[in-house]
C-alpha cells in the first residue's frame, strides 16, 4: 500500500455491476519528502475504489495491483487500487 | 522482496477488517547502494520492527492472505530483520 491524499473525486452514470456500491477517489500518494518534511511533492494521480467513505483531504492507505481485488471474493472486479484505511495519524520521521 | 528502512507507523480506525489488531509500519524501501526507492509504503509486520530499523520485506500478498484470509488488500509485510547485509557494494546496516 502506498500513502496518499484524496484531492477529488469521479462519478459515473454508468459502470460495470460489480462496481456499484463504491465511490471512485482521485488520490496522489506520497512521497519520502511529503511525509518527512511536510512538502507539497505529490507523486502520480490515481483513481482509487472506495467503500470507507474517504473525502477530499483525508489521507487513505491505497493498495494497488492484484491484492487490490481480494475484498471482492470470487467475483471477478476489475479493481486495480483500493482504499484499505482511512489513515488517522502518521508518525513518521527520516531515519 | 526488498530491503527498507522503518521510517514511523501508521494507525487507522477506519479500515478494512482484515486489518484489525495490525501494526502498520510505514517503510521507505532501498537500493542496494541504500538511497530511497520509491514512494514509502505501508507493510504490515508481526516481527516487532521499530523505527530506524532495516527490513526485510515481501510484496507477495500471498504471505498476508495466510495470515489475514483470503479477502484482505494488504500486499507488503515484514519478513524479517536482518542483523547483517554484505554487498559488493559495501554497504552495512
Amino acid at each position: 500500500m502506498r500513502i496518499a491524499e484524496v484531492i477529488g473525486r469521479v462519478t459515473l452514470s454508468r459502470s460495470l455491476a460489480s462496481l456499484r456500491g463504491g465511490r471512485f477517489l482521485i488520490a496522489l500518494p506520497l512521497p519520502l519528502d511529503a511525509l518527512t518534511q511536510a512538502a507539497q511533492t505529490r507523486s502520480e494521480d490515481l483513481v482509487v475504489y472506495d467503500n470507507l467513505g474517504a473525502g477530499a483531504g483525508s489521507t487513505i492507505g491505497v493498495s494497488e495491483g492484484r491484492e487490490a481485488a481480494n475484498p471482492f471474493g470470487k467475483n471477478k472486479t476489475p479493481v486495480d487500487a483500493y482504499c484499505a484505511c482511512l489513515i488517522d495519524e502518521l508518525a513518521v520521521e527520516e531515519t | 522482496m526488498q530491503l527498507g528502512r522503518v521510517i514511523g507507523t501508521a494507525t487507522a480506525t477506519v479500515k478494512h477488517p482484515t486489518f484489525q489488531g495490525e501494526r502498520m509500519l510505514v517503510v521507505q524501501l532501498e537500493t542496494a547502494l541504500r538511497r530511497p526507492d520509491g514512494d514509502p509504503i505501508l507493510a504490515f509486520d508481526r516481527v516487532g520492527a521499530r523505527r530506524g530499523d532495516l527490513v526485510l520485506v515481501t510484496n507477495d500478498g500471498r504471505a498476508l492472505q495466510e495470515l489475514f484470509g483470503p479477502t484482505t488488500p494488504g500486499r507488503w509485510s515484514v519478513l524479517g530483520i536482518p542483523d547483517c547485509v554484505s554487498s559488493n557494494h559495501g554497504a552495512k546496516p
